[in-house]
């Protein structure tokens, strides 16, 4: 592991250089110290430690996942694999003509629908507002959702999409990856689907390791 | 659970195929490491695909239930931890969770593997308690399987103590002995599906299922212990097509204790 980045627990002081803290991370006097457990990162004079395991905390515009929970009158509430609620707000979906007397939320989306959305407005006070008004976002009606943990969605996507390319290609699947840590799969072919679902369970298993991109090419063409 | 998923593993079923690839008859792997806790008397950890239970055998002396002065007592019990699931919370165990002990504990005592008629102390006033207490350390599904085979082979690989009645009741003595046991139960669960029988249903199966059953079976392979449980009935069918895979795969899954238990 390079001099920049090394492992390190809740305590462990990364850097005593005038760096910026980011997230995961607190400066105390002129010590950058770290408050999870995980991989410290120095790029760009940020200091940051990308966590292990954890929740998901949203981030503006942030592409998700989400699971539609439950409706009010005026707004859909999903599960977001976080500890906020994500908020659809209805007129996202039927429009600015919404009117909450004569329409029905339930017709558009139900309890236990996947939706793809954005990430509108998030801070930590309040439950993050979603948005489906995008290309790609919206209702997903097919496909398979698997739940890995956000801290690894980026081991997922690779350098420049790499991995996730790479996987589609193999398999032969569409993947959706919610930053969220929910993927959602989609392959008409069984044994297409078994293999990239075989795949994602690698890079959330060997998520810390070097040259993954590779081994998860060689298992997928052994797998042939 | 989302709707894609529901509908889809229902889907697959029809044709014959699973979510994760397996056949509807065959088990997810299984491993067995025994003797996982040096400070109890018998332990073992199991892991059923990627369910994971750690089982410990406690042994001391007890007095026996007032109808039952000639038998040793043997008490299994279960519990979830909440870092097996994100769903499963600190407190008293759920109706599920005391099922699961319930079913377990039955499969082993029902089959008598344990011969407790040989852990008196001294008939009427003391006899030898063995108490087998599992742990989820990760759920996919199917605890019920996961939980037997755990004290099954923590209850095989247990050393008992020895203990001599004198003035003072039960006095430990030297040396240590295994349990005195006849036969080795397989538990084997089956779910019902949208008309499909699986064997061995991982946590999204179980989530969509109509109905499940489990049935302990012993070394000579005749069943001796069933617990049926969902909203949803099997057919006289069913229930025969459930008893034959019920035989059919505890004999390799038997093989698969013994061999663990021997290392």
């Amino acid at each position: 592991m390079s001099e920049r980045r090394k492992n390190v627990i809740p305590g462990d002081v990364i850097t005593t250089a005038p760096y910026r803290n980011d997230q995961n991370t607190i400066l105390d006097g002129r010590l950058i110290i770290s408050t999870a457990v995980g991989v410290s990162e120095i790029s760009d004079g940020v200091v940051r430690v990308i966590p292990l395991t954890g929740m998901y905390m949203p981030r503006i515009d942030d592409m998700i996942v989400g699971k539609v929970v439950t409706h009010t009158s005026l707004s859909w509430e999903l599960d977001i694999n976080s500890c906020y609620v994500g908020f659809l707000p209805a007129t996202d979906v039927f429009g600015r003509d919404f009117s909450a007397r004569s329409d029905e939320l339930n017709t558009r989306l139900k309890k236990g629908d996947l939706v793809a959305a954005r990430i509108a407005n998030s801070d930590r006070s309040r439950d993050p507002l979603l948005t489906i008004v995008d290309r790609d976002l919206g209702k997903i009606d097919s496909g398979e959702l698997i739940e890995i943990p956000s801290s690894k969605i980026p081991r997922l996507i690779g350098k420049r999409g790499t991995m996730i390319q790479m996987i589609e290609s193999q398999t032969g699947s569409m993947i959706t990856v919610g930053q969220n840590g929910w993927v959602v799969v989609h392959n008409e072919d069984y044994n297409g689907l078994i293999k990239a679902k075989k795949a994602i369970r690698m890079v959330e298993k060997m998520a810390h390791l070097h040259n993954l991109t590779d081994k998860v090419r060689k298992m997928l063409e052994a797998e042939k | 659970m989302d709707d894609l998923k529901r509908n889809r593993i229902i889907e697959l079923l029809q044709e014959e195929k699973r979510i994760d690839g397996r056949a509807l008859k065959e088990y997810r792997s299984i491993s067995i490491d025994v003797n996982v806790i040096p400070k109890a008397n018998g332990s073992a950890r199991v892991r059923l695909g990627d369910s994971e239970v750690i089982c410990g055998i406690k042994i001391q002396p007890d007095r026996p239930f007032s109808d039952v002065g000639e038998k040793g007592i043997f008490i299994c019990t279960a519990e979830l931890l909440p870092l097996s699931h994100p769903t499963v919370e600190t407190g008293p165990p759920n109706e599920s969770v005391i099922e699961l002990a319930r079913v377990v504990d039955r499969g082993i005592r029902e089959s008598h593997m344990i011969d407790l008629s040989q852990l008196v102390i001294k008939k009427d006033e003391s006899v030898v308690g063995v108490f087998a207490d599992n742990v989820v350390l990760d759920y996919d599904g199917n605890l019920f399987d996961a939980c037997s085979y755990a004290a099954t082979s923590a209850i095989l690989t247990a050393k008992m103590p020895r203990w001599e009645y004198g003035e003072a009741g039960p006095e430990l003595q030297d040396g240590l002995e295994p349990l005195p046991t006849t036969t080795i139960p397989v538990s084997t669960t089956m779910a019902k599906i949208g008309g499909q029988i699986v064997a061995d249903p991982n946590s999204d199966e179980w989530d969509c299922m109509d109905a499940r059953i489990t049935i302990t079976t012993n070394s000579d392979g005749d069943i001796c212990a069933l617990q049926k449980g969902g909203r949803s009935g099997f057919t006289a069918d069913e229930l025969a097509t459930c008893g034959e895979i019920a035989i059919n795969s505890s004999g390799k899954i038997r093989e698969t204790l013994q061999a663990a238990v021997s290392k």
